[in-house]
Parts: C-alpha cells; structure tokens; sequence
C-alpha cells in the first residue's frame, strides 16, 4: 500500500495544480461575467479522452509511450480530479436536471464507483491471493476442478471397492458431489470469509462415525482434496473479480464518452 | 490452416560458421600443424575432423587496426595466429570510446506499425522456412570482425603497455569455454591472418584429441590466472617481476562440476565446500568464475550470509589479522565457503601476501560477512533464491504477488512483441510474495550453452543476453534439457500461411525450434513486459542486488 501511494504522489501533485488552474480560471471567467460552464465542460471532456488513452497505451506496447504503471497512477490520480471537474461542473449537482443530462451523470457515476472499486480491488485482492497460497493461472481453473474431482470420484469407487460399502459413496453423492462440481462460495471467499472449509469439515466429519478405519482413509483423502478445492475456489473467486471489474469499468466508460460527444455536439448546436 | 509442408530437418552443420568458406583456406588451414598432429582416427565419423574445419572454423584477415576481440564482449569462439602479429593493449588500456561497439538492429517506428497492423498472431509460432533453405553463417559478425578500428594505432603502440602475439598463438579459449567476457582487447597492428574456431568445434577437438586438449588447459589455466590476478585491487601496487612470481605460486583450483545442472534437475546437487569455518586460512580466495555460498553456523545450521561470484574475494581480513597480530586465537576463518555448481578459484598462498601485499596495505580490511546487520528474516529470500541457484540469473523475472492483480498484461506485451508467441509462463516458484517467473533469466553461467551443436543458443556481444538464433537452431532440445530452470520452450513451426512443418525423411516428424525470452532485443525501451504491467509488480533483476525493497519502481 506504501508503494501504492508513492506511485500516486507526483500525479497527485500535477493533478492538484490542474485543478487550482482551473478553478482559477473558472472564478476568472465568473467575475468577467464569461461562460465557465464552457471551460470545466471541456477540461472535463478533455480528461476523459486522456483518462480513455490508457487502454490504447495498453494496446501500443511496441512504442516508447512510457512504462504503463505510470499511465495508471496518472488515471486514477486524474479519475479523482475528474470528480472533482465534473461537481464544478454542474455547480454542485450530483444528479443534474434533463433526462440527457440524467443519462450523462449515472453513466458518470457509475464510471467513477467502478473505478473506486477497481482501485480498492487491485490493492486488496492480490495480497490475500498471495496469503491464500495455492497459486495458479486463472485460465487453468477449470481444468484443476475437474482433475480434483475426478480425482475425489476415483478415491469413493476405490472406497467402495475396496470395503464393500455404500456409506461412503453415498455421502458423497448427496453432499461433497456439489462442492466438488464448480467453484462455489464465491461471495464468501471475496468477503474474506471461510465458510467453504466450515461446509467440507462439516461433511466429512458427519460421516466419519460411521465408516470403519478402511473406508475413514479414503475419507481423509477426500477431505485433502476438498480442502485443496476450497483454495482453489478462494483463487477463482479473487481472480475473477480482479478480472471482472475491468468488464464493467470499460464498457461504461466508453458510453460515457459517446453520451459526452453528443452533449458538447447539443451544447455547441444551442449555444449558436 | 493448410496441410503440412516438408523441410530437410536442421542438421549440426547446416550453418557453416562461414558459409563462404573458399577450398583454398580450407586446404590451408587442413595443412596446418596444428591440424596435421590431431589424430583424425579417434574422431567418430559424425564429427570428423575435416567437418569441424570446414564448418566449426573460418579464416579471417585483419587489416592494420581492426579489432579482433573487444574487452568485455562475450565471444563463443577462439583464435589461432596464422600469419602477422596481432597485439594486447595491457595497460593503461584503450578508452572505451575508441572501442566503438556494433548496435544490435532496432525496430524502426515503421516495422513497429507494420507488426501491429500485419500481425499474423492467430497462427502459432510463425516462420519464413524459405531462410532455412538458404542459410548463411550462424556467427554474428562479419568474417570474424567486430566491425570496429582503431584510428591511430601507432599512438597507442606509443602510449599502451603491449604484448605481441606471434604466429601459432592460440587464445581467446578461455572466454569461449568459460562463457565469460573478454578480458582484454586485441587488435592487428599488421595485416594478419587468424583461424577463428567457434568453441562447438574447439569443445569436440579438445574431446577427441589429448594433445589439444593438454596444451588448452595449460593455456586457460595461465591465462586465467594472470588476467585475473592484474584485476585485483591489492595486487596493483606490485611491479612485474614481482608479480610474475605470484602468478607462479598462485594456485588454480576447481570444484564442483562443470555440467552442475544435471545433478541441481535430478534434485541431488552438492555443495562442495572449499573452506571452512574454523579453519585456519592458507591463503586469499579469489573466485573466478562460478558462485559459492557463504554460510555461518547459526543454532543448529548453517545460515547463508551472501554468495561469491566472479571477482570476489574471502578470507582477506582474517589472514591480515593472523599476519598482524600472530599470538591471537581468533584466526579461523569466519564463514564456510561451498560451491554452487561449478567454481574455479584462485587460491593466492599466505607467504605471497606476507611478502608482497600486507606490508604495503594502511589499514586492516573490514569484516566482509557478519551476521549483526540484518536478521533471519531478511536474509531468507536469498537463502531461498540461492537454493534454487536463481543467483545465476542477470535479469531475473521477478513479480511481486502482492502487486499483481494477475491480469496476464505482461503476457499478453511479450505474444504482441513475439508475433503472437508469449515467451514465457507467469508461473514459477514462489517465496513470501515474490514468484520467480519461468521466463530465462539469462545467466551469468549459461548451462544452456554448453551442449548446442550448432551455436544457435549464444551470448549478444553488446548486451551479454542470451539468445537463440532461429536460423542456426536445428531444434535438438539439448539446451532446453540443460536450462535447470525449465525456461526454454521447444516448439513446432509453421510456414506463413499457417501448414505445419515436418520433415522430409520418412518420419514426418514435425520441425521443432529452441525459444526463450531475448529481453525484447531490438526493441526500443527493453522488455516489453516490465513496461506493460501496469502495477510495477513485475520487474528484472539479479538477486545480488535484491532484497525486495523499492521493486518495480
């Protein structure tokens, strides 16, 4: 987090000084009885093709634009000043009159909480990764479920032929099947919580009392593997809502432009 | 995508190291001595001794000037002195900037544009097999020359402390087999004629033929010691005559294992130890090539402090104390000293630096390793990484997990600058919050060199990157099977418009090629990779240098 805040302080300075310009030449332009509206609307249309620049930076890799985690710093230090532009904008609304104008600012809210959200994301979610263990590629997810539950599937059809009994087969299919089918506990695993290994610890040792020593082996080897299923659905969890976010925060972001062309296309239409 | 296409598969010598290589010089070089005296009957047929002339050697001419090997360059080939003298600039030495280095090619802002419009990445691993066809020499530079002069030689035979090589002189073997830098630079001050042997077929000579084989250890083992010992600090302060005589009573000694990344892969690598803690001190350790692990007895273990490598030094304070001040018990030496693979040492004896080197010195030398100025913790991460021998690693792909939000940006930077081919696995082994990627980490002693046939797999004489020719590669596997890091990656190739390629034998087997990461070569601003991750959570580094702080910033 240290870290996080030193990349954030020399974009942090620049941006602060753009808005004191700013805001100078706004009261400037109020005392000389001039259309300010007209400078905050387009200093903020400004930053949001600026803001938009970095997906094509991210795009532009073969070219010497700079490294992009400074075009990161910069975009989250300038989604913040973007606010800020955006309330002197309409002089404090945060919701402003016009169903157009209504469109505009939740479009522009919604860019602005994602981007808080992503931003909250990216500093909290990788550490718990890290801390979770287990680490894998996102892509191979899917692949590593199935193989545990093959592997959980053989472990029973060996229990079974190997002590005879049901008991154990049974259990599973009414209950570890589920666990075992797709990630589960999705929310609780973003929410910091461990219900997955209070469900797996639950189902297995109901069990237990009633499978002989033979069949309890094949018991611990399952709850090994569910154990193991548990980190591997706290891993998807994390890693899809790093991924996620972006799904949102993009597609929004680039309405929001386009609702914002067509604004500064109406406002210059009706102000001749 | 269409139906396979048909190739002759790559073979050793498809990629002479001349191409151009005229009967003539080829007969003369046959009709030399030092040729003659081999004894072509104990070469196998597949590596005759007229194929490693023909294809491992090449005969280049120097005009008054040229440069024939540069101080600092990595260089995969030695030299014979056929004709002419050529000469050593010992000292001062000459300026780095009359030494005018070749440029690797950059990518232009066109041939940029151009990738990023015409960018054929949906098809794997994309490559124009007509170059195959057509092959010229696998050597990076032309005829043997650096591409540079020197203006005015005369002022430099005036100013410089030289050596002459005269005909029959063989050198440059050492950086060839060493995988080291050129120490000195040499130059023609006449026109001269030099057989130059890439160090595939100088390796195969010095296998099969004992008289090469003597007369290059001997060699190395000379030039070793004297290069190394003029590099010392302590020793600059001592005339010739002097010196001469602690080159002669210097010993060069080696331990551990050449080809260390054998046993390290089947996970039974030693630690050979070449001194103890305890122990009394016989004389001043110098490494010269090769890592070694200090360690200290710390509770029941040993912790490890650091680790040596080359132009290092251990034991200097504790001699010092032991020669001033005779009557003290505490002349052990501090720390023990184990090999990690492969080390050549050289061991300068205690009556040596009585006599020529502590009388001369101010003041006492400073405690090298002490355990007091950092803590357990602190020192875990390089204890780790020197397990796992990623102390080998130059550029190292390190990524903080804390930071990485696993996006997979810089993947995606590395298949954009590639032709759609990522050049590495964001997976590895991890410590604490950092991974060490498998992405080649471009070692200070690439094992991947030692067995490719072909020299495919070579150090930049610019960057001392490793990197693979895709032209020479004849796709046997041997580097990637001696990589003890899993970091090359054997593929199959496929033409432009997408057909695999097999080979034309009966087999049909498909054309597979040796790729890694090259750091972007030619890329402008370096790997693309560190510059796409948009978090500073990914970053290259040498672990000499690491400790966790600052990353990525």
């Amino acid at each position: 987090m240290t870290n996080f805040i030193n990349r954030l302080t020399l974009p942090a300075v620049i941006v602060v000084l753009v808005f004191g310009v700013l805001f100078y030449a706004i009261e400037t332009a109020k005392q000389n009885l001039e259309d300010s509206v007209m400078i905050s609307g387009w200093v903020l249309f400004g930053f949001f093709v600026i803001l938009a620049l970095l997906n094509v930076r991210k795009k532009l890799i073969a070219f010497n634009f700079g490294a992009v985690r400074h075009w990161v710093s910069f975009h989250i230090a300038a989604g913040v000043l973007v606010i800020a532009i955006f309330l002197l904008h309409t002089e404090g609304q945060i919701i402003p009159l016009g169903l157009y104008e209504q469109v505009l600012a939740i479009l522009f809210w919604s860019v602005s909480v994602t981007g808080v959200l992503g931003t909250i994301i990216i500093n909290v979610y990788p550490r718990r990764l890290t801390d979770t263990g287990g680490e894998i590629i996102y892509d191979a997810i899917p692949a590593e479920v199935m193989a545990l539950r093959q592997e959980a599937e053989n472990c029973v059809i060996d229990c079974v032929n190997s002590s005879g009994q049901a008991t154990l087969s049974d259990h599973y299919s009414e209950t570890l099947d589920w666990f075992f089918r797709r990630p589960r506990f999705y929310f609780n695993h973003l929410l910091g919580g461990d219900r997955s290994s209070a469900w797996v610890n639950k189902h297995v040792e109901e069990v237990r009392r009633y499978l002989s020593e033979n069949e309890e082996t094949f018991l611990n080897q399952i709850l090994r593997l569910a154990l193991a299923k548990s980190t591997l659905d706290r891993q998807f969890s994390c890693q899809d809502l790093m991924r996620k976010w972006l799904l949102f925060h993009v597609p929004l972001s680039i309405a929001l432009i386009a609702v914002s062309v067509w604004h500064v296309i109406m406002v210059h239409m009706y102000a001749q | 995508m269409s139906e396979a296409a048909k190739i002759d598969r790559p073979t050793r010598w498809d990629a002479a190291f001349d191409a151009d290589m005229t009967d003539a010089d080829f007969e003369m070089l046959m009709a030399r001595p030092e040729i003659t005296d081999i004894d072509a009957a104990s070469f196998p047929n597949s590596v005759s001794v007229e194929g490693i002339v023909r294809y491992d050697m090449r005969v280049n001419r120097y005009n008054p000037g040229d440069i024939v090997v540069r101080e600092g360059d990595y260089g995969n080939s030695a030299f014979l002195i056929l004709e002419g003298e050529l000469v050593i600039a010992r000292s001062p030495g000459i300026p780095a900037d009359e030494l005018g280095r070749l440029q690797a090619d950059r990518q232009g802002i066109m041939q940029r544009i151009t990738n990023l419009l015409i960018n054929n990445s949906w098809i794997p691993e994309v490559r124009d097999t007509e170059r195959y066809t057509n092959r010229a020499s696998s050597a990076g530079t032309q005829n043997g020359k650096q591409g540079a002069f020197l203006q005015d030689v005369p002022a430099i035979m005036r100013d410089q402390d030289t050596i002459i090589l005269n005909e029959g002189t063989l050198f440059g073997e050492l950086a060839a087999i060493g995988r080291v830098p050129r120490s000195i630079t040499i130059f023609a001050e006449k026109a001269s004629t030099v057989m130059e042997i890439r160090w595939q077929g100088l390796r195969d000579i010095m296998k099969f033929d004992k008289q090469w084989r003597q007369t290059i250890n001997d060699r190395y083992r000379q030039t070793a010691l004297d290069s190394y010992l003029r590099q010392i600090e302590i020793l600059n302060d001592i005339n010739d005559e002097e010196f001469a005589e602690v080159t002669e009573k210097c010993l060069f000694e080696t331990f551990g294992t050449f080809d260390w990344n054998i046993t390290f892969k089947r996970g039974n690598a030693t630690e050979p130890i070449i001194a103890r803690e305890g122990d009394y001190p016989d004389g001043l350790l110098v490494i010269r090539a090769g890592f070694a692990r200090v360690t200290k007895q710390y509770g029941n273990g040993k912790r490890t402090l650091t680790y040596l490598s080359a132009g290092d030094m251990y034991g200097l304070d504790e001699l010092y104390k032991a020669w001033k001040d005779p009557d003290t018990d505490s002349g052990g030496l501090n720390c023990t000293i184990s090999a990690l693979g492969y080390v050549d040492i050289i061991r300068i004896p205690l009556t040596v630096l009585e006599q020529h080197v502590f009388p001369n010195m101010q003041s006492a030398p400073e405690t090298q390793f002490s355990l007091l100025d950092r803590t357990v913790s602190e020192d875990a991460l390089l204890e780790w990484a020197i397990d796992k021998r990623f102390m080998n690693g130059t550029q190292s792909m390190v990524i903080d997990m804390h930071k990485c939000v696993r996006c997979d940006d810089c993947v995606r930077a590395c298949s954009a600058t590639h032709g759609g081919n990522p050049r590495f696995r964001r997976e590895g082994q991890i410590f604490d919050q950092w991974m060490v990627a498998n992405s080649c980490m471009h070692c200070q002693d690439p094992v991947c060199m030692i067995g490719c046939p072909t020299g495919a797999i070579h150090r930049s004489i610019e960057t001392g990157s490793v990197l693979i020719n895709d032209d020479a590669c004849i796709g046997c596997a041997t580097c990637a099977n001696s990589c003890p890091y899993s970091n090359i990656v054997m593929v199959p190739i496929r033409n432009k418009k997408g057909a695999s390629i097999i080979d034309t034998a009966e087999t049909g087997q498909p054309i597979i090629k040796a790729t890694k990461c090259d750091l972007c070569a030619g890329r402008p601003g370096g790997p693309a990779c560190v510059k796409a991750c948009p978090h500073g959570a990914l970053d290259r580094i040498d672990f000499r240098d690491f400790h966790g702080e600052a990353f990525g910033e």
